[in-house]
């Protein structure tokens, strides 16, 4: 027999579980799943990434963790398609984790994404999206969160080549990555400066692929092709190798350099080998932002203090979608007063504005991610080695990236640019 | 003179694959071994000089001394092959399909050891010793001091290889091994020994190759494999066992891929293998390797 208090316990239980609400779990810790790339020529990202985070969380634990949860994290590698989905799936299988942060490659993400939506797992990536090359191949995901399209900063690259350098050169030459990314940058590039007038001759174009080490003849063959301007959306260590050798060579004494992702190598750049008034983009964070928020003098203090080198923007992105999980938990917990399901969570994350390390940024009703971009002209300061920035322009991503459905080609054919 | 910049770039290339590709060659014919790790000692110099220069610089040691330093670096780790060499010792009289699978088991336990000592994340020395030679101009072309040292050094070694092989008794007792191992042994040689000296002088070829190369570029976990397609490529156009054939097939291999790559980057590594697939239909002993049929 069971007495009247057993049975109502027992009932109570019976409804919490009905409605699907882990009502016994708030007191257990929150379990953040991350992936991130940890070897190769993209580590340096996910090591960014990781610290980003680890510095969100310990601030949020401080502060009491999300909802009343303290968080804890689980971090697994990023590396090939078909592992990333079985890391995936032991996150969320195995270690049972609430959700999942992380992913930088598209191709990674375009594997994982179908996964989370299918598994019903919340997924918010870092710097991977879901296009096949400018192309949303989800565009309607219900658990899967996006970063800005990969192409916003070639867009203001080129908006910015048009507002310093426009007039100041004659043939152009471009050296970018050997995929979609470097592809649709270089054609994004041309295509700007044609709808504004500027009728450049493309004297060479140079592929390099991804983790190439040797840039020698590369080097040689812009030598040879003598541009004014040279374009690249290089970013990884084969950037600083590529200046490096063309510094050496002569190519940049007379030809201007135009690298909207070089600013992700900051720590490998030096005076020595990168022009003055280069123009050079830091993606969503910059180091030395004028007027910067306290959280971005705290986070790079800490970071430099910690690290001994400066953060870029992959740790901005990771800890935008730290606080954007957050802001969208605690939005639904306001709203349904008890711990949200995974729909009301992802639903909740959609459209509210949170402050990241970069400056505020928020998620589109397409849970693709809109933040504010940055680039600016290299300056050199008498006496440092390291670089400095002169006219740092700051540009929402709304400006840059084109609205939820659009063609990209023809988008930005036709988008009423800022500049 | 828009030329001479293609063709100092492939100029510089082929003086780096032809100190792994002579490493190779000397390894093949003194041995009957193909070294697939040829690649990986070339990564090892790399990542090695990367340490030693660093420890200069700590040191506050003049960097002018940057290329000798790099070529002792890599001499000095290159005897990283002698104890390795034994590995390969229960093998020699195998099947050629053994010593395939051994020396792939070095480039994957090479693998590791990069990432143990080095990180998995690519390293590259200080970005502004590149130029710590600065650079020579005429009429409108640059070259960096650096790389006409590198070609220069490489030629150096190429000379004293030679006048090693050729005039020293050492070097007679090299040539007569592989020669025939079975005779000389007969006349009192102590073959293993010169199978580690061979082995050993074969991957410092190689990891003086990729300690020259470091100043103009990063050491990585995936140069090994980058490199070793190179250098195959090499042997094959120069023809297997040759020294003038890796100089040749170098040559012609950093000559293509720089041409290639100022005009038609996209048939960059299809220049090379259309070569290669040329020498092997119409001459497959190579340029200047000797025919066995």
């Amino acid at each position: 027999m069971i007495n009247r208090r057993q049975f109502s316990q027992a009932a109570l239980g019976v409804a919490g579980f009905a409605i699907g609400a882990p009502a016994f779990a708030q007191n257990q810790p929150l379990r953040l799943g991350l992936l991130a790339i940890r070897s190769g020529v993209g580590a340096f990202l996910g090591e960014d990434s990781i610290r980003a985070v680890q510095w969100g969380v310990q601030r949020l634990n401080a502060a009491g963790g999300i909802a009343g949860r303290k968080v804890e994290l689980v971090i697994q590698e990023e590396s090939t398609p078909k592992d990333t989905i079985e890391r995936f799936r032991h996150l969320v299988l195995r270690e049972k984790v609430d959700a999942v942060h992380g992913l930088i490659s598209t191709g990674v993400t375009l594997a994982v994404a179908p996964v989370a939506e299918e598994e019903r797992v919340l997924l918010q990536c870092w710097d991977g999206t879901t296009q096949n090359g400018v192309q949303e191949s989800m565009p309607k995901t219900r658990f899967v969160f996006r970063s800005t399209d990969n192409e916003c900063e070639a867009v203001m690259g080129a908006l910015l080549t048009v507002k310093h350098m426009k007039g100041k050169f004659a043939t152009i030459a471009g050296i970018n990555p050997d995929y979609s990314y470097g592809r649709n940058c270089w054609e994004t590039f041309k295509a700007l400066l044609t709808r504004y007038g500027i009728e450049a001759k493309v004297v060479s174009e140079q592929w390099v692929k991804v983790g190439t080490t040797d840039l020698t003849t590369n080097v040689a063959a812009l030598g040879a092709a003598k541009p004014d301007l040279i374009f690249t959306s290089m970013f990884l260590s084969d950037l600083p190798i590529f200046l490096r050798q063309a510094s050496a060579a002569g190519l940049l004494t007379n030809t201007k350099l135009v690298a909207p992702t070089g600013g992700g190598q900051i720590n490998e750049l030096r005076n020595a080998f990168v022009p003055e008034g280069s123009l050079l983009g830091h993606n969503t964070f910059f180091h030395a932002q004028p007027g910067a928020s306290e959280l971005h003098k705290a986070f790079v203090a800490d970071y430099r203090d910690r690290y001994k080198v400066l953060p870029t923007s992959s740790a901005d992105r990771a800890y935008f979608n730290l606080m954007a999980y957050k802001a969208g938990v605690e939005k639904a917990v306001g709203a349904t007063g008890r711990w949200p399901k995974v729909d009301e969570i992802a639903e909740a994350i959609v459209g509210v504005e949170v402050e990241s390390l970069g400056g505020r940024g928020r998620y589109r009703d397409d849970k693709i991610a809109e933040q504010f971009f940055y680039q600016g002209l290299v300056r050199h300061q008498a006496g440092s080695a390291s670089l400095d920035f002169a006219d740092t322009t700051a540009i929402f991503s709304d400006k840059l990236q084109k609205p939820a459905g659009a063609d990209y080609w023809n988008w930005i054919k036709s988008a009423n640019f800022p500049i | 003179m828009q030329y001479m910049n293609l063709i100092m770039a492939g100029l510089f290339q082929a003086a780096v694959l032809f100190l792994v590709a002579c490493g190779l060659q000397l390894i093949f014919g003194v041995q009957k071994i193909v070294n697939l790790a040829c690649g990986s000692f070339y990564a090892l110099g790399a990542f090695f000089a990367i340490t030693v220069v660093g420890l200069l610089q700590s040191l506050e040691l003049p960097m002018v001394l940057l290329l000798p330093v790099l070529v002792l670096s890599g001499l000095v780790i290159g005897l990283a092959g002698a104890p390795l060499e034994l590995l390969l010792r229960p093998i020699y009289r195998r099947d050629p399909s053994y010593q395939l699978l051994m020396t792939f088991g070095l480039v994957l336990m090479f693998q590791d050891v990069f990432r143990f000592f080095w990180g998995p994340v690519p390293r590259s020395m200080d970005s502004t010793l590149y130029t710590i030679y600065g650079s020579l101009e005429l009429s409108g072309f640059r070259v960096p001091v650096y790389n006409l040292l590198v070609i220069a050094a490489s030629l150096l070694i190429a000379l004293a290889l030679g006048q090693f092989l050729k005039h020293s008794r050492l070097g007679r007792i090299v040539r007569a091994t592989a020669e025939n191992r079975n005779i000389t042994e007969a006349m009192g040689v102590n073959s293993a020994k010169v199978f580690t000296l061979v082995f050993a002088l074969g991957c410092a070829l190689g990891t003086v190759g990729g300690a020259l190369v470091i100043p103009t570029s990063a050491a990585s976990m995936t140069m090994a494999a980058e490199l070793v397609v190179d250098a195959f490529a090499v042997v094959i156009i120069g023809g297997l066992g040759s020294m003038a054939g890796a100089m040749a097939g170098a040559i012609v291999v950093g000559l293509m891929r720089a041409i290639a790559v100022a005009y038609m980057p996209e048939v960059e590594i299809l220049a090379i293998y259309l070569v290669v697939v040329a020498v092997l239909l119409f001459r497959p002993a190579g340029l200047f390797g000797r025919s066995t049929a």
